[in-house]
């Protein structure tokens, strides 16, 4: 079917938006919150509808390009910068999408995408046709995605430190931490056992620093990263035998089924010419279990349910609110390293002898000017690989936060100092005060009094800007949300169950700021 | 009980204070006149060491500060805790009660316990008449009782000397009178004071003496009858004929 592009779905009347002529008083502002969530409800209904277009193989060919998404932090072997060369990009994906247009007698493009949302990004529909990205081919993904027949055949590996000789299987690793890569058939593996502390990454290369320095016991991987990163590396082994095998396979929009037809059909072409194995033995990857994709046969499709989060409300709310708990102690410590550094640091630029005070204006400035995720990596990766310093990403995440609202927090408290009227300082003097009795006594309660809007205003903020450290395996709300969204599919109620524990948060903090706040003020009156 | 030597400041090329020289008895009261930009309030911030005068010396009871050389800040604290002050615009602490404010020197300067020093504060409330108002933050309380409290608290550092520093100027001339009331009460028990005004009424009221300011310099000096009277300077006469 074929349709025109003015064909986005019909926008509803006016009438559902506005309210009747008889309602439009001032009173409406009661009803404001609920036009905005109907908007959202609306445009949310609208994105998640894909809209109909022409036939995508159409678009493909007259394109004469098939543009594939994946992301290029994968790392070796699947798509990579070569050490002596970091403007290519080579890999056995690349290799195989090659390939696999050039069957199709098309050329191929590479386009970058964060690997968590490659399947969101592909249902949408616009920046690329297909998803080859390591993709398992489970159910999970098949419900959020048609599934091309498979085109490499993967095991689950174990990797542990070479020292650490006792651990053979994951029965070994009770109750320790064990790094995976997010949304991956390990980690759903894992959280069917769940009998190990999971540590959850966004990249295949960091969970093995972490492994290195001693932060994970163990890794639980696809075969082709654990074969790429244990060569040559004599701190790492593998713990036992690959296990539980699986597919890779190409994702095509929901419904494309011609697409998915001719793709099918190119990779068994690949498979049978050999060409597959030309490729997977330029990389080393070629095994006797490769051979599983010549007998693979289309099972019986199962047509799995899109879930709703705000329906099962009983399941999901409580994982949120787990995640939740990260968010609040990671916040509350932040901000409480930030308040205390933040008042000395503010002291010192203004009052300081000074090398002192320079020393202040340079902490502030840097950590005000740099940003706080490049801060997040310094000390949790650099300190580590540096100074030895294996700080855990909860102390990581608490001091990273802490040290960079200080600068903030340091400026507030200056501009309270500086808002104390002179003749305070001078009358305090005038009574025989010392300076620094004279800052805690009259300046300091004064100044936090006028700084305290703004620091509540940063409290608020440090909730939302905690999701950053989720760059460092601590799941918090956001990347909880993200974990299960992409599970579901369902970003829309989750999002509104997120949305809801975030605002009961920082509404929670802002009343509380309210009420220290007019305790003060009564105090002033 | 206050001597200054040959005092000294100047703001780039302006001469504020020319080598003033002042001496007075313990329990003289002793008033500054002149016009707006004279230097006069710049002398007395100079003496308790709110302005650091360029030359001089001063000397308040037994602290003698050298001023040519920078100077130690015990010392200066030491010559602050002789002098009282009184500001203009009250300074009191917003976020203290009237009490409060009488308590903070005391307590957090002397180190004396609470016990001790909050029957005098109660006590210096009630000679400003403001026994009633002791719970009372500064906001709540009009200026003319701002001003007393501000009194009690410099008075219950037990100076040797009181430096008030336009005390009734920031006042409407109706709320004058109960401060200008208090500082007759305190000249007549025999308190030290060197104060600054454009309030006639008030200088009239408590000087022993009368020292008229002119460019940096004390140009006539008297009792309030001889000076406000029987101005000799033709500054004085000109000023006060305005």
């Amino acid at each position: 079917m074929r349709t025109g592009p003015d064909s986005v779905g019909p926008l509803p009347p006016a009438g559902v938006v506005s309210s009747p002529p008889e309602d439009r008083r001032p009173t409406t502002s009661s009803s404001t919150p609920w036009l905005v969530l109907l908007l959202w409800l609306v445009a949310g209904g609208m994105i998640g509808r894909s809209p109909l277009r022409a036939d995508l193989w159409d678009d493909v060919r007259s394109r004469g390009v098939l543009r594939w998404g994946d992301d290029a932090e994968g790392g070796a072997p699947y798509l990579f910068h070569p050490e002596d060369d970091p403007t290519k990009l080579v890999g056995f994906e690349v290799d195989f999408a090659a390939a696999l247009a050039t069957r199709l007698e098309i050329r191929d493009q590479f386009v970058q995408n964060n690997w968590d949302m490659l399947l969101p990004a592909l249902r949408q529909g616009g920046s690329f046709d297909i998803v080859i990205a390591g993709l398992e081919r489970t159910p999970e993904n098949l419900a959020k995605a048609d599934l091309s027949r498979p085109y490499f055949v993967f095991a689950q590996q174990l990797v542990v430190r070479a020292a650490d000789t006792g651990i053979r299987s994951l029965d070994d690793l009770r109750g320790r931490p064990v790094g995976v890569l997010s949304a991956t058939a390990s980690h759903r593996l894992l959280e069917r056992r769940g009998t190990v502390e999971i540590r959850v990454y966004q990249d295949n290369v960091n969970y093995f620093r972490d492994l290195e320095v001693g932060r994970l016991d163990a890794v639980l991987t696809d075969t082709p990263i654990a074969q790429v990163n244990l060569a040559g590396n004599e701190k790492l082994r593998a713990a036992g035998p690959p296990f539980e095998p699986g597919y890779y396979a190409v994702a095509v929009p929901p419904g494309e089924t011609n697409l998915l037809a001719r793709i099918d059909q190119a990779i068994l072409g690949l498979t049978t010419n050999g060409t597959l194995q030309q490729i997977y033995t330029r990389y080393g990857l070629w095994g006797a279990e490769q051979e599983g994709l010549r007998k693979w046969t289309a099972p019986a499709q199962v047509i799995r349910r899109q879930r709703s989060a705000l329906r099962e409300w009983k399941t999901y709310l409580p994982m949120l609110l787990r995640a939740a708990v990260t968010t609040v102690w990671v916040t509350c410590g932040g901000m409480t390293l930030a308040v205390i550094w933040g008042l000395a640091l503010a002291i010192v630029k203004q009052y300081g002898p000074a090398p002192l005070r320079w020393s202040a204006t340079a902490y502030i400035e840097v950590f005000r000017g740099t940003p706080l995720l490049l801060q997040i990596y310094f000390i949790y990766f650099g300190l580590a690989q540096q100074l030895g310093l294996k700080l855990s990403a909860g102390l990581a995440a608490v001091l990273a936060l802490g040290l960079n609202y200080a600068a903030t927090e340091a400026e507030n408290y200056r501009a309270g100092l500086l808002a104390v009227p002179r003749g305070q300082m001078e009358a305090a003097l005038a009574l025989g005060m010392k300076r620094r009795v004279a800052l805690r006594r009259v300046l300091l309660p004064q100044a936090l009094r006028i700084s305290l809007p703004s620091v509540t205003n940063d409290f608020i903020a440090m909730f939302k800007d905690s999701s950053i450290v989720s760059v460092i395996a601590l799941v918090e709300l956001t990347k909880e949300y993200q974990i299960r969204a992409i599970d579901t599919g369902d970003y829309l109620g989750l999002g509104l169950l997120t949305a809801g524990i975030y605002f009961a948060m920082s509404w929670t903090a802002s009343l509380g700021a309210r009420r220290l706040e007019r305790f003060l003020q009564h105090d002033h009156r | 009980m206050i001597t200054v030597e040959k005092l000294s400041k100047a703001y780039g090329d302006h001469r504020v204070l020319d080598a003033v020289d002042h001496r007075q008895e313990r329990s003289e009261s002793v008033v500054l006149i002149g016009p707006s930009g004279c230097g006069k309030s710049t002398f007395l911030r100079c003496l308790n060491q709110l302005e650091t005068p360029d030359a001089g010396r001063v000397t308040i009871d037994d602290v003698t500060v050298d001023c040519a050389r920078p100077v130690e800040r015990e010392l200066q604290r030491q010559l602050r805790l002789r002098a009282g002050m009184v500001f203009q615009q009250f300074h009191l602490f917003p976020h203290r009660t009237a009490l409060e404010n009488i308590l903070e020197g005391p307590m957090h300067v002397l180190g004396r316990p609470r016990s001790e020093v909050e029957p005098e504060a109660l006590d210096l409330l009630a000679r400003v008449g403001l026994s009633d108002r002791a719970g009372h933050r500064p906001s709540q309380l009009s200026g003319g009782q701002q001003q007393r409290v501000a009194i009690a608290r410099a008075l219950a550092m037990k100076p040797r000397a009181l430096l008030l520093d336009e005390p009734t100027s920031a006042l409407d001339p109706e709320l004058r009178e109960e401060v200008r009331d208090v500082l007759r009460r305190l000249a007549d028990e025999g308190m030290t004071m060197l104060l600054v005004t454009h309030d006639l009424q008030l200088a009239r009221d408590v000087a022993d003496r009368i020292l008229f300011f002119h460019g940096g310099h004390i140009v006539e000096s008297g009792t309030p009858d001889e000076v406000l009277d029987h101005p000799q300077h033709p500054r004085t006469q000109e000023f006060l004929g305005q």
